[in-house]
């Protein structure tokens, strides 16, 4: 695991979040390309199951991207997949994965500059945190039958 | 409904540690309601219990099945042709539905995922409270619908007891006291005269005292 | 009245197909209007096809502005004539007489199929040349052009039969004649842009004469990847790249030079800077970037942000400064520019490799000979002369005038001045009967369910913004590797017409059942390309954008490497995504056509009457109890007109209007629905009664506050005040200031600050205004303005120069020296450092005015954010979906703001504004349904377990468990947030585009890379 490079997806919101990430295109503020996002329209759309599997695959960090506390297009969209990650991240524990590993953000749709931040936030706090559990064993369950195993 | 919730991955896991292909089934009625055993639990149970066995050497198979009822023979027959591939199986249904595929499947070993806790309605979003205990011999009638049997921790048949304040039960201020509640319903009924009427010490036969129970249907059964 | 409707003429005709030509174009077809729109030149399109990037967003324009273009030859109301020129105007206002004579192209249009073998062979004929010469320009188009057709130059062509047979398409035809017509209409807008001030005669700049001296416009075709040089940044002498770059401001512009137009031309600061920026961004510290300058006029919304960046992030370096003489000495590879600095004020040279002058705009001679047959009225400058409230107005009823020849400007406010126009000239048409159009006719869609997905991956090389950073051909090869696709090519811009033809045309001839666009992003281009697919057959759901643009290319370009797995992994999950897509069909709603205006002051007002005589019911909102708003505390503009009496008939008209509701004292607290159909719930009257309005679209038009920071002794002595305060003690004791000898005013107060970092900018023309005054009451006064930058831009700069010559002295500060106050009895001490002096002074004033500008209503406008679901910029204002190209549409469809809760601007500016908003909301209200698109939430009502869950958890109440016993979900009323699909604790719930098994692959996709 030398040269670590996480792989961290962030589910985003269409009117904010993702909106914030093409801002922070447009603006080319440079974050990690660790960071993969997938587009939802609101943050509560993010299924338990999303991010479950999300690790189940490999994920070594996950973020939910929403709109501001009081600014979800769907009134409280955000709120309720706050309190999702919260039940997800106690979820991971048992499972023996850090909570840390997962995480709700909120920004508005002009924050570029902060969609950015979270970006680099999260991939420095991963990279300390090291390769998820579970990348690690489907890494090392690959390699013994694939020897050329990436990463 | 019959309510559930589902035990802790570590119980799970040394249920399952020495297989290496699962079956988890889960059920459309009662436990999907809440939320403890339907389609979306079984796949986080599935991803959770796979990433927990990774993390410890296993790499388990894990096949994922959701029955429209477990409670049911013929629709545990679905699960015919998954049966022998698979070295055990788990139920995410209430009791019932562990032991109907434990009956079904005789060589295979069954585990339950949820511990069944109560027979209950839902207060609200994601709340469930215990209404009823199958008695058997139901006295709603008496009681302004409101179950002493279920809801008063003590099951008093003339209640309240002397830890009943301010209509909280004395095990905590979160529980209401059901002989309160009794009272206040009557009293809209306009039947507080009940309330005075004393009523004998419960038959239990009916309600599992005189063992296991059983309903025949004679018209139905064949 | 049966004769005088006959000869009422249906039509707008626009003059001019640049930017603002095509905007009020779309804008004025999409309300149903039929539009003839020409231009002399063989496709549309303007100036802006020969930028880059724009400011502030360095957002590559081709990209934004060409589905524009497509739309806009489409149109089923737009007859588009390109090489024409107008020739004669008859009549009035209501049936102008026209006559057009359009050149010869000598390529017929119907048949030409822009394969390019003619330009192939014969590239000295024909008219396509992305200009080689960079002194040429005006012959640069791009390979984008609407039309999608050659033009020969057939004087120069030699052999003609040859030129013929090389065209497959037969479409060359030498004995076109070109062609005379007539048309009629009812209303003309006038937007033929500017011309660039030819710097060649001024030998002091070197123009002429060296090779590495070039206009701005040059410098931007060197940096464009559609340019001369490939977008590679060379000098023109050598080849070489340059590694000191001087820009040097105001060059044709604020009367500097000899033949310099008297104005300041609005956007060649901002121009400059982005320059400046691009070409940091592009080569970092290899490269050195100088400005010279004189003001620094960075007055448009957020512009002093980008001005701030520039300085402070990429390391712009900024001299304020004229210089002398750009020379080459003898032999010299370089150039030496000459300039005194403000700092020592003696003459310094230093070299540089290449000298951008940035040249102004002004009237081109044919344009001006146009406007005389329009019979326009001119100003000093040639540019015709506008309603002092109403800058689209000409002195010609029925002749409206928007973008730069209307005075010097950038996009956005030519964006605003189009949609202006369209409104004016839309109204002249009066309401015309709808008319059932032929729609146009869609293959059918071809069935895709249950046959093997055929997957077709297109990735836009988007010029420099993606194929810079990645090897895009080399993406488009991975993309062939992945399961289940049957075809993967490059495109140059898949947003070109060119490139969508040949997207329809893979669809069909490689039997594609799915589309992956590796571009930009779907916020942007989705809806483009899913009537691309549409029209080739595909239900328009069946394709699928990886963003590699704003996600990977713009954001990992200090990493190639990374960028380019990036791009793999996410064409890989969008290739995984769309094979599971699904064909969908939209849901649609009727639409409910009344608006609600919020905000009474004259932006809404105007807006207001627009569309109450279009025949819409409009309810107009006010929080206070009167109409007016700030206006009504202002006397005159800089021009002189009378803000009193144009408030006051407003005021009587909209109160007057059978079509306009005014609700007074109106607190709005409630908001639900959707475009279309909203529904918005306020606090009425002094009772602050609730009542509730149905309305299909919402206009802001709630202004700004004027700001009073408590600085300068504001509020503690009397003798201080703001500039609107003096304005109007100017005119109730003009006796006091008679006895006035010095007056002191100081700019940029609050504003451009810290805490408030933006320009208000209309406060130094407000400054220039209120001096003027002064001068005329009390002639002998002395008047100091001290200032930051003197940022009177466009027409004001002459008010400006008036100023000082009358006598006005106006000082320099800067922001780490300001000046400082100190009050003594009834007077004021203001002690200052006079820069060209080199020394500090006090002055002791009978009166200190603070130029306090404006600032957002933080309180109303949060709460209206919060209400309506809106994004507002970093200081309060409502900030707009495109700030370019959609500057009042706000992100949130069916919402638009106008005026100064758009940013700070003056009462004309804030007209326009309201005018564009009307246009804009005219183009929603046009339609009699909505259409609602196809996310919608859907359940199985096979694994529906009837638990309730959806139903609670819906923010809307829509879900619902029908009689047959399981959760039903209305389309039609879904808002497709999808909280009920994620919380279905059966998963019986999908919501529709958004699928489990999409979202899934993507993540099946993203991990395959890892761990196969």
């Amino acid at each position: 695991m030398e040269n670590f490079e996480p792989v961290i997806v962030a589910f985003c919101c269409h009117y904010c979040a993702y909106t914030a990430a093409d801002m922070a295109g447009s603006q080319r503020l440079a974050y990690p390309a660790n960071v993969k996002i997938i587009r939802v329209p609101c943050s509560s759309k993010v299924d338990a199951l999303h991010l479950v599997k999300a690790f189940e695959k490999g994920a070594d960090g996950v973020y939910v991207a929403g709109c501001l506390e009081g600014d979800c297009h769907f009134k409280n969209g955000n709120m309720r997949a706050a309190r999702l990650v919260e039940s997800v991240q106690k979820y991971l524990e048992e499972i023996g994965i850090e909570r840390e590993r997962l995480e709700m953000v909120m920004m508005s749709a002009g924050m570029g500059y902060r969609f950015a931040q979270v970006a680099t936030e999260m991939t420095e706090k991963i990279r300390k945190l090291g390769p998820s559990s579970i990348h690690v064993a489907l890494v090392g369950r690959e390699s013994t039958l694939q020897p050329a195993g990436i990463i | 409904m019959i309510t559930a919730e589902r035990k802790p991955l570590e119980e799970l896991i040394e249920y399952i540690k020495p297989f290496k292909r699962l079956l988890l089934v889960g059920c459309n009625e009662c436990v999907t309601v809440c939320a403890a055993g339907g389609r979306k639990e079984v796949g986080l149970l599935a991803s959770g219990l796979h990433m927990a066995m990774l993390k410890s050497g296993t790499n388990i198979e894990i096949h994922e099945h959701t029955l429209e009822r477990q409670c049911d023979p013929e629709y545990i027959d679905e699960l015919v042709p998954m049966i022998d591939s698979v070295d055990a199986v788990m139920s995410m249904a209430c009791g019932c539905g562990v032991q109907e595929i434990a009956r079904r499947f005789k060589g295979k070993p069954v585990f339950p995922a949820v511990n069944t806790k109560f027979m209950g309605a839902s207060e609200r979003q994601g709340v469930w409270s215990e209404r009823c205990q199958g008695c058997g011999d139901c006295l709603l009638g008496k009681t302004g619908g409101v179950c002493p049997i279920a809801r008063c921790a003590k099951q008093l048949m003339n209640g309240p007891c002397g830890g009943s304040t301010g209509g909280h039960c004395e095990i905590g201020e979160d529980v209401d006291c059901a002989w309160a509640l009794i009272w206040e319903r009557l009293k809209e009924l306009g039947q507080e005269d009940r309330f005075v009427e004393i009523t004998p010490a419960k038959d239990w036969r009916p309600g599992g005292g005189a063992g296991p129970r059983k309903i025949i249907r004679e018209d139905l059964a064949e | 009245m049966q004769n005088k409707q006959q000869q009422q003429s249906d039509k707008v005709l626009v003059i001019g197909g640049g930017m603002g030509g095509i905007r009020t174009a779309l804008d004025l077809a999409e309300a149903e209007k039929k539009v003839i729109l020409v231009d002399k030149a063989y496709a549309i399109g303007g100036l802006m096809t020969q930028l880059d990037r724009t400011f502030p967003t360095n957002n590559c324009d081709l990209c934004t502005l060409s589905p524009g273009l497509s739309e806009g030859s489409r149109q089923e109301y737009i007859e588009l004539l390109t090489m024409t020129s107008v020739k004669d105007v008859k009549g009035k206002k209501g049936n102008f007489t026209v006559s057009l004579e359009t050149a010869p192209r000598y390529i017929n249009l119907d048949k030409c199929t822009a394969c390019g073998e003619c330009h192939k062979k014969f590239p000295e004929c024909v008219r396509f040349t992305p200009g080689l010469d960079h002194r040429a320009p005006t012959c640069m188009r791009y390979p984008q052009a609407t039309p999608q057709a050659f033009s020969i130059d057939l004087a120069k062509c030699t052999d003609v039969e040859a030129l013929m047979k090389s065209c497959p398409a037969g479409a060359i035809n030498p004995d076109d004649m070109g062609r005379k017509r007539e048309v009629t209409c009812g209303s003309i807008v006038f937007s033929p842009g500017g011309a660039l001030f030819d710097p060649s005669y001024l030998d002091y700049l070197g123009y002429a004469a060296q090779a590495d001296v070039v206009t701005s416009l040059e410098y931007e075709r060197i940096l464009s990847a559609s340019g001369p040089t490939m977008g590679q940044l060379v000098r023109p002498s050598n080849g070489k790249k340059p590694k000191r770059v001087a820009w040097i401001q105001c060059i044709g512009s604020r009367g500097l030079q000899k033949g310099a137009g008297k104005h300041c031309s609005s956007a060649c600061c901002m121009f400059a800077l982005k320059e400046a920026i691009v070409t940091k961004e592009r080569f970092q510290d290899d490269i050195e970037t100088t400005i010279f300058y004189m003001d620094m006029r960075t007055m448009g919304k957020d512009y002093e942000l980008y001005y701030l960046r520039a300085k402070n992030e990429f390391g712009v370096r900024f001299v304020r400064s004229r210089p002398h003489s750009i020379l080459r000495e003898n032999g010299a590879e370089n150039l030496t520019l000459t300039y005194s600095s403000e700092e020592s004020g003696a003459n310094q040279t230093e070299e540089f490799d290449m000298v951008v002058l940035s040249t102004g705009f002004r009237v081109a001679d044919d344009v001006k000979e146009l406007a005389g047959k329009l019979g326009l009225e001119l100003n000093a400058g040639s540019f015709p002369k506008t309603d002092a409230f109403n800058p689209v107005a000409t002195s010609v009823p029925g002749i409206y005038v928007a973008g730069v020849i209307q005075a010097p400007k950038d996009i956005p406010e030519t964006m605003v001045q189009a949609s202006a126009a369209a409104c004016m000239a839309g109204n002249d048409l009066g309401v015309v009967e709808k008319v059932e159009h032929e729609k146009e006719l869609l293959p059918l869609e071809t069935g895709v369910v249950g046959e093997e997905p055929r997957v077709g991956v297109f990735i836009c090389d988007c010029g420099e913004n993606i194929g810079a950073v990645v090897d895009a051909a080399a993406l488009a090869e991975f993309a062939k590797t992945l399961p289940h696709v049957a075809l993967a090519e490059l495109k140059g811009h898949g947003c070109s017409r060119e490139s969508m033809q040949q997207i329809q045309q893979a669809i069909k001839d490689e039997k594609l059942n799915r589309v992956v666009i590796g571009g930009c992003s779907p916020r942007t281009h989705e809806v483009k390309f899913q009537e691309v697919i549409r029209k080739a057959g595909l239900n328009k759901y069946l394709v699928e954008i990886a963003n590699i643009r704003d996600q990977a290319t713009w954001v990992h370009a200090n990493n190639p490497a990374k960028a380019t797995e990036k791009a793999k992994d996410l064409v890989r999950m969008a290739v995984g995504s769309v094979v599971r897509s699904q064909p969908l069909a939209d849901h649609s709603l009727p639409m409910n056509k009344n608006v609600l205006v919020v905000g009474g002051g004259v932006t809404g007002m105007t807006t207001a009457l627009q569309l109450a005589d279009q025949g819409l019911k409009v309810y107009l909102a006010e929080k206070s109890a009167q109409l007016g708003g700030v206006a009504v505390k202002i006397r005159k503009t800089l021009e002189k007109g009378d803000v009193q009496a144009f408030v006051k008939d407003l005021v009587a008209r909209t109160e007057a209007h059978a079509n306009i509701q005014v609700i007074p004292r109106a607190l709005i607290v409630d908001h639900s629905g959707m475009p279309g159909m909203f529904k918005t719930g306020m606090q009425t009257g002094k009772q602050m009664f609730y009542r509730q309005i149905e309305h299909g679209v919402t206009i802001l038009a709630t202004g700004a506050k004027p700001n009073r920071p408590a600085q300068y002794l504001l509020g503690e002595s009397a003798a201080v005040s703001t500039q609107l305060d003096l304005q109007n003690f100017l005119e109730e004791q003009p006796e006091a200031v008679k006895s006035w000898d010095n007056v002191v005013m100081i700019q940029c107060v609050g504003s451009r600050t810290a805490d408030n970092p933006n320009c208000s900018r209309i406060c130094c023309q407000t400054a220039v205004k209120n001096a003027l005054r002064i001068r005329e009451l009390n002639p002998d006064a002395r008047i100091f303005v001290l200032y930051r930058d003197m940022r009177t831009y466009g027409f004001q700069e002459e008010y400006y120069q008036k100023a000082r010559e009358l006598g006005v002295i106006f000082t320099r500060y800067s922001l780490d020296n300001p000046p400082r106050v100190e009050a003594t009895g009834d007077m004021v001490d203001v002690t200052f450092t006079d820069l060209i002096l080199g020394r500090t002074l006090t002055v002791s004033a009978d009166h200190l005015c603070l130029s306090t500008g404006m600032v957002a209503d933080e309180d109303s406008n949060n709460e209206l954010a919060m209400i309506f679901k809106l994004p507002r910029t970093a200081d309060g204002y409502f900030l707009e979906d495109h700030v370019k190209l959609r500057p009042v549409d706000l992100q949130v469809p069916g919402f638009f703001v106008a005026g100064t809760a758009h940013a700070p601007k003056l009462i004309s500016e804030s007209v326009a504004q309201a005018l564009a908003v009307a246009s804009r909301a005219r183009t929603m209200l046009a339609k009699d349904s909505i259409n609602l698109g196809a996310r919608a939430a859907r359940v199985d009502k096979n694994s529906c377990a009837a638990c309730l869950i959806c139903v609670r958890s819906c923010p809307f109440a829509i879900p619902f468990i029908n009689a047959d016993g399981y959760s039903e979900i209305d389309p039609a009323k879904c808002h497709g947030c999808g909280m009920c699909a994620s919380a279905c604790p059966a998963k019986a719930i999908q919501l529709m585009q958004f699928e489990d098994d999409r979202i899934l692959a993507k993540l099946e996709e993203l991990f395959e890379r890892n761990f196969a």
